[in-house]
């Protein structure tokens, strides 16, 4: 499952990032890295763009980027 | 004196300009890194017997440089010559930043860690063990609130202190394995007479086995590449068997990641809990409302502009027109008091006047940025911008555009995708710039009723962002067919904004303003002036002035002198060169004076309305008889000034801008395309209006 499978609210652990670079490197940098805690805040009308606070730090996705993001409850 | 140079790194909004604020004494530099158009700022302040010089390098997530911004930090980390590291991280998010640190370490220079902001963490009831953390690291800590004026002092003892260091201490190692890899390619950089030093090599070898390409050419060209390379193949052969992942970056970014796990455990303590963010974010982000609240805070924004911005409006043309008055009394009549008091004067006057206007949306745009909804409103409008092959980052750049078009041409930088930021350029035109609000604002108060005036204003700048979003389509879908940039954006805490640094920015903008208005503009009205003057025409004037004696009639007078005045302009070489490119927009109903405002205009936005004050107020002699507005009622129909509000909305750019445009796309191409195509499209426009208009009966 994916970042897109979660509610709002639900945390899971980030179990891999299947980007490619350079998006990967960015979705690390942000700190989306296999291991830490991810919790999905919420998503646009149209589910196209995600917001996930991820160790403290919330960052925005497209649902592209979201779908990269395999998760485990 | 002893001079130490530091640079300050960290990641973006971790309050390193807030830190060179808030030091005391410092003298600030503002310029731009060499061959780039960054800002640079870099502030000089005396400690003792030291002369500390701190760069402030611009915010950068990652040593994988990804922006243009970045790309810089790098280079300048990489490249230059520094004494000190000044790293500042932001308390609240310890664990990312930790990251960069660790990447940072990995040079083995002299670092220092300021840990900001931890006024927040202590609100929250949270607490950090600086002894702790710098034990663990090996390198001085120092906690910080920038907001509070806390250790910002105590920074400079620190690089004082490290300065006098043999070296950095720094410990930080990654797994066995790792670290014996590294090692033995180490050995192989060592043999080139280029290293001397382990740590550079070592550092060197990291980045390599990172696959960082401004390393590989760097190394590219030594001697001992064909056997370093070899060795590296081999070397990210058996770590990707030995830790099974598909990639050596995805194990490095996982030891950072896990160490700067352990670290924070180790020395924070910050309890979890609903922040204020996390509520505000509730209703301002919410899937529904999220949007109409945003819609509405732009409304209230423009309106706001026009409501405000036009009270001190009155008593300023008041003043100027008095001050103008005065000065022609008291200079010598002729020329010299002709082209001041009738040229530079009242140009300059017309243009001071929107002084308030703008300010106004400066404040409101700076004030999106400091609270963190600039973010927020990206996040909204990502889906929507997709549409039109934009994207949500491009709203950044979309709405500076309704500041300046020349730093949102910058902005568009955080567009990594050329073709993405291309897009975003060729239509941040469309976003209309604040130096064009004084020529709607003369042209909705000269042509719409007052009540409707903020509603009007609001569908200027409405239409001109929806055409923008049409174009960008069309380009996407005509130019270019490839899928936009990836979005991936972090979306800052919300923050009280700090007062002090929206008067600094405010401050900064108007001197700008008036340095533009005082010396460009007054510039361009003073060519203005002299091309409506000359050549002068003896004959005409004699023979109007016997004539104007013969009348007794006073407003047979008065028209005599306005024809004069009229005559005078016509046959002037700007009436002559207006006629000559009459022709062009005669088809929108202007006559030669709009003809000439208009080109004037690529100068600069406001010389359009000074260049009409100077057009069409010659002649009005008498006190009653008109201001600009009056003037252009009698001399223009509604459905021409609707055409001009067109035309104004879409063609080209400042001057400013268009070189601005010049120097970020260095295509000739894609610069033939964008000089011409926004006046094409404007005319055409303007041309449909005012037909349509014309239908309808105006
Ligand atoms: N509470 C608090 N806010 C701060 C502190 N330092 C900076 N800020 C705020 O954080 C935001 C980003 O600061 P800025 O200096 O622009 O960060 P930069 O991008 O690193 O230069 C601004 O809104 C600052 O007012 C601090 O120590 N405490
Ligand atoms: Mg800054």
């Amino acid at each position: 499952m994916n970042i897109t499978d979660l509610k709002i609210g639900e945390k899971a652990t980030i179990t891999k990032v299947k980007a490619s670079e350079p998006i990967k490197g960015r979705l690390y940098a942000m700190g989306i890295t296999k291991g830490n805690t991810i919790r999905l805040l919420d998503h646009t009308l149209k589910k196209q763009t995600w917001e996930v606070d991820v160790e403290g730090t919330r960052v925005a996705l497209r649902d592209e980027e979201a779908r990269a993001v395999e998760v485990e409850r | 004196m002893k001079k130490i140079k530091a640079v300050m790194v960290g990641q973006p909004n971790v309050g390193k300009s807030s830190i060179i604020n808030a030091i005391s004494n410092a003298r600030l530099h503002v310029g731009n890194f060499a061959g780039v158009t960054v800002e640079k700022k870099e502030v000089e302040v005396r400690k003792g017997e030291y002369e500390i010089d701190i760069v402030d390098l611009p915010g950068i997530y990652s040593l994988h440089a990804y922006t243009p911004e970045e790309q810089v930090t790098k280079r300048y980390l990489l490249e230059e010559s520094y004494d000190v590291i000044i790293n500042v991280v932001d308390a609240n998010v310890l664990q990312r930043n930790l990251v960069f640190t660790l990447q940072l370490l990995d040079m083995r220079k002299k670092t220092i860690l300021v840990v900001n902001m931890v006024d927040e963490v202590e609100e929250k009831g949270g607490h950090i063990d600086a002894n702790k953390l710098s034990e663990l690291l090996d390198i001085p800590v120092i906690l910080t609130s920038a907001k509070e004026k806390r250790g910002v002092e105590e920074i400079l003892d620190q690089v004082i202190h490290i300065y006098h260091q043999p070296k950095c201490g720094c410990k930080i190692y990654y797994n066995e394995k790792i670290e014996e890899e590294i090692e033995r390619l180490a050995k192989i950089l060592l043999k080139s007479p280029h290293f001397s030093d382990y740590d550079q090599a070592r550092f060197y070898v990291i980045r390599l086995l990172e696959k960082d390409e401004d390393i590989y050419r760097i190394v590219h060209d030594l001697p001992i590449f064909l056997e370093l390379h070899e060795a590296l193949g081999e070397a990210i052969r058996r770590l990707q068997l030995e830790f099974d992942v598909e990639d050596v970056r995805d194990l490095f970014a996982e030891e950072r990641h896990a160490l700067a796990k352990s670290i924070v455990m180790q020395v924070m303590r910050l309890p979890q809990k609903e922040s204020l963010t996390d509520k505000i974010d509730k209703i301002l982000i919410h899937p529904v409302f999220g949007l109409p609240i945003f819609l509405f805070f732009m409304w209230g924004l423009f309106q706001l502009t026009f409501e405000i911005g036009s009270l001190p409006v009155d008593y300023l043309d008041q003043t100027i027109t008095n001050f103008a008055n005065w000065l022609k009394g008291i200079l010598p009549p002729g020329d010299f008091n002709s082209v001041i008091t009738d040229g530079v004067i009242p140009a300059v006057g017309a243009v001071i006047m929107f002084l308030p206007n703008i300010l106004i949306l400066f404040l409101g745009i700076n004030l999106l940025e400091q609270t963190g909804y600039m973010a927020r409103a990206a996040f909204l409008l990502d889906g929507f911008l997709k549409k039109f092959g934009l994207q949500g980052k491009a709203f950044i750049p979309l709405v500076s555009g309704f500041g300046c078009t020349v730093p949102a041409y910058m902005a568009a930088r955080t567009l990594k995708n050329p073709k993405d930021r291309l897009i975003t350029m060729l239509i941040l035109g469309f976003m209309n710039c604040s130096a064009r609000l004084p020529v709607y604002v003369l042209l909705i108060s000269a042509f719409f009723a007052t009540h409707s005036a903020g509603n009007v204003l609001f569908a200027i700048y409405i239409g001109g962002a929806i055409l923008g979003l049409f174009v960008a389509k069309i380009l996407r879908m005509v130019l270019f067919k490839g899928e936009p940039e990836p979005f991936v954006m972090e979306m800052p805490p919300y923050r009280f904004p700090s007062l002090k640094a929206l008067a600094m920015e405010l401050w900064i903008k108007s001197k700008l303003f008036i340095k533009k208005a005082g010396t460009f503009i007054a510039g361009a009205a003073m060519i203005i002036w002299f091309l409506s003057s000359y050549p002068h025409h003896p004959k005409l004037e004699q023979n109007y002035q016997q004539r104007i004696e013969q009348v007794q009639d006073a407003k047979i007078k008065e028209q005599l002198q306005n024809e004069l005045a009229a005559k005078k302009l016509e046959l002037s070489y700007l009436g002559q060169f207006g006629k000559m490119i009459e022709p062009v927009f005669a088809p929108l109903g202007f006559d030669w004076r709009l003809s000439v405002a208009t080109i004037s205009g690529l100068a600069a936005k406001e010389v359009v309305v000074s260049t009409l004050a100077t057009l069409y107020a010659v002649g009005a002699g008498n006190e009653h008889s008109s201001t600009l507005v009056q003037k252009l009622r009698e001399y223009v129909d509604f459905k021409t000034a609707v055409a001009l509000i067109v035309i104004i909305m879409i063609y080209s750019p400042c001057v400013a801008a268009m070189s601005t445009f010049y120097a970020e796309v260095p295509q000739w191409a894609w610069r033939t395309f964008y000089t011409i195509y926004p006046n094409v499209l404007a005319w055409l426009m303007a041309f449909s209006v005012y037909h349509v208009l014309a239908l309808l009966g105006f």
